[in-house]
């Protein structure tokens, strides 16, 4: 369908920019952030663990506006962590790309989070304890026996935290409104399109955002059949 | 006589390398190599309490029923499980410290020189083969000296047609083969093995048991075995430790150990050093002391074969295998008929029957008679008898 992309605007391109910005640098932060945390979930054995793992899975009930109030109370100028870098020289975070993608972090923890539980639980401490007893250290199993027996994990984490920070509208609308090149995301131009009454640019950009996700999960999934299999000695 | 001769055997084995070997562990492994292990967990209804010194030689079998603590106690000697205030010495080396006059010592698992099979499958399975078999001979530390090279390894269990496999393509016996290899060339001093037969069908773990003996006899590295199978533990181990409810009820070398009541209630059973002098129509001779024994030769054999000559057998017998009789009986059927004196008697686990201990050339067997008949033969302790002995399983 090459006319429908040829009638896209300078505006349209900057939102599909923006939009893989935030999408790649939160699945970097939520990788690095989300293997510890998986990792400490799927051997903790304190009471605290529940609590962490409820906090981690409350973007998956909570309204996206209602995340995105509070990051707002909290970053914005009379917030806590807003008022305090006021106060040391620099900006507030709302309406900033910063904050938003402090917004996507949190709401995407979930997606990073479960996944590499999951196949920290499927691998169990054996492979671990096997290679202790071979004389590997901590890191050392990491390397050689964490990431490549867990490679699917961490592949379907990416991808599903990259797509649902794709599909990120509430928070953003409430934390960082439609400032274009700033926070003006894909889902808040498709709305900001629709209000406008532009359908033909709506439609186009919809569309694109439909077989994008298709597409991501559609691999997601096979990827998870190839690793089940893989996983089954 | 009205029990039909039933002698039959299972693998053969020569036994005449094993002094050798276990000389050779001496020097491996300082002549103090030995366990000393306090140990004192208490969790729930699970409880264990040790205060033991374990003399490690050749195989040491760790038996008792299924939560007795076999496993926990062999994960704290392994540091995959940490016990605050326990005490863990192997021959020299402090593995664990607790007491505040020698200060806190705890050596985590990759620097103790174990090596650790498991009860199931534990191959890394995104390696193949013959990576598994290097993943700790490549991380070995500069200063441990190679004395089990991977060719060497990969010959003696027989590994070579399995290198470039994956780990999924193996069968259960032959998974468990590559996973001792793993453990021997991380040169270990000491082998850990938690039931490693425990999750094989009869046929694999035929596989297996030939390969451990082997081990043992080769390498003199000393063993230690945790099983709930009594057979195996006869078939393997020289020396066996008794677990009971969280303790160590009794330790020592096996043929003793097997009248401890405990383990004449499982299955009572003797085990019999024995030296044979070739064989002669495909019937091994045998001798104990200077009692002579005959017993079908193994099938592969030659039918007259004196290059078994001098090699030490070891024979299971079931205590319900041996009969007694006042003389020597000329219309039996049985031809093992050996001289032997009653050193006592005990109960047996049904109430109509009565365990007689015998020595038979200084050492102990067992024969399962019924009360009645120990009754109307009147036998009494010291009394000189002959055994018939109707089914031997050789190892």
């Amino acid at each position: 369908m090459p006319e429908l992309f040829a009638t896209l605007s300078p505006q349209d391109w900057q939102a599909i920019q923006l939009t893989l910005k935030l999408c790649l640098y939160t699945t970097v932060i939520l990788l690095l952030l989300g293997t510890p945390l998986a990792w400490w979930l799927s051997l903790s054995h304190s009471k605290l663990r529940t609590a962490i793992q409820a906090i981690v899975a409350l973007p998956l009930v909570l309204p996206p506006t209602v995340l995105g109030f509070y990051l707002l109370l909290l970053l914005g100028p009379h917030g806590a962590v807003g008022s305090s870098l006021e106060q040391l020289g620099f900006t507030h975070l709302a309406f900033s790309f910063t904050g938003i993608l402090i917004g996507s972090v949190i709401y995407s923890l979930p997606f990073t989070v479960q996944p590499l539980l999951e196949s920290f639980r499927r691998m169990g401490p054996r492979p671990l304890e096997v290679a202790a007893t071979l004389g590997a250290g901590k890191l050392d199993q990491l390397f050689s026996v964490v990431l490549p027996l867990c490679r699917g994990g961490f592949i379907v984490a990416a991808t599903l935290t990259f797509a649902h920070t794709l599909g990120e509208f509430g928070v953003i609308l409430m934390l960082g409104g439609s400032i274009p090149g700033e926070t003006q995301v894909l889902s808040v131009l498709i709305y900001d399109h629709t209000e406008a009454m532009n359908y033909a640019q709506a439609h186009q950009l919809s569309l694109g955002l439909l077989i994008t996700a298709f597409v991501v999960l559609f691999i997601v999934y096979g990827l998870n059949r190839r690793f089940e299999r893989e996983a089954v000695l | 006589m009205n029990n039909v001769m039933s002698l039959f055997h299972t693998a053969a084995r020569q036994g005449k390398h094993r002094q050798a070997a276990t000389d050779e562990a001496n020097q491996a492994t300082p002549a103090t190599a030995g366990l000393t292990i306090a140990l004192n967990i208490q969790r729930g209804a699970f409880t264990l309490q040790l205060n033991n010194r374990l003399p490690l030689q050749g195989i040491t079998a760790l038996f008792g029923r299924s939560g007795c603590g076999k496993t926990s106690l062999l994960r704290a000697i392994a540091g995959l499980d940490r016990h605050p205030g326990a005490t863990i010495h192997f021959g020299n080396t402090v593995w664990q410290n607790s007491g505040w006059q020698q200060g806190k010592t705890f050596v985590p698992v990759h620097q103790r020189r174990i090596g650790m099979v498991f009860q199931e499958s534990s191959l890394l399975p995104h390696l193949s083969v013959k990576q598994n078999l290097l993943y700790g001979f490549n991380r070995l530390a500069k200063h441990i000296e190679v004395q089990l090279r991977p060719e060497q390894v990969i010959q003696l269990l027989e590994l070579a047609p399995l290198l470039e496999q994956a780990p999924e393509q193996l069968s259960g016996g032959q998974r468990q083969r590559v996973a001792l290899g793993r453990a021997l060339l991380s040169q270990p001093q000491l082998l850990l093995l938690d039931e490693p037969l425990a999750s094989l069908d009869q046929q694999s773990r035929g596989e297996i048991l030939p390969f451990l003996q082997r081990i043992a006899n080769t390498t003199g590295i000393p063993m230690l075995l945790v099983s709930h199978q009594l057979d195996d533990v006869v078939k393997l181990a020289d020396h066996l430790v008794l677990m009971q409810h969280g303790r160590i009820h009794s330790h020592g070398p096996l043929q003793q150990q097997l009248l401890q009541p405990e383990l004449a209630a499982i299955g009572a059973m003797s085990l019999l050093h024995a030296k044979s002098s070739g064989s002669k129509q495909h019937l091994l001779q045998l001798s104990i002391g200077q009692q002579p024994l005959q017993l079908p030769a193994p099938l592969h054999a030659a039918a007259d074969d004196q290059s078994q000559a001098q090699t030490a057998y070891r024979l299971r017998i079931q205590a319900r295998d041996v009969a007694l009789s006042l003389s020597k009986l000329s219309d039996s059927s049985v031809s093992n008929q050996l001289q032997v004196s009653i050193t006592g008697f005990s109960p047996a686990p049904h109430p109509a029957e009565t365990l007689v201990q015998l020595s038979l050339a200084g050492q102990p067997l067992q024969a399962l008679l019924t009360t009645q008949s120990v009754a109307r033969l009147g036998l009494q302790i010291g009394q000189q008898v002959y055994a018939q002995i109707k089914a031997v399983a050789l190892d």
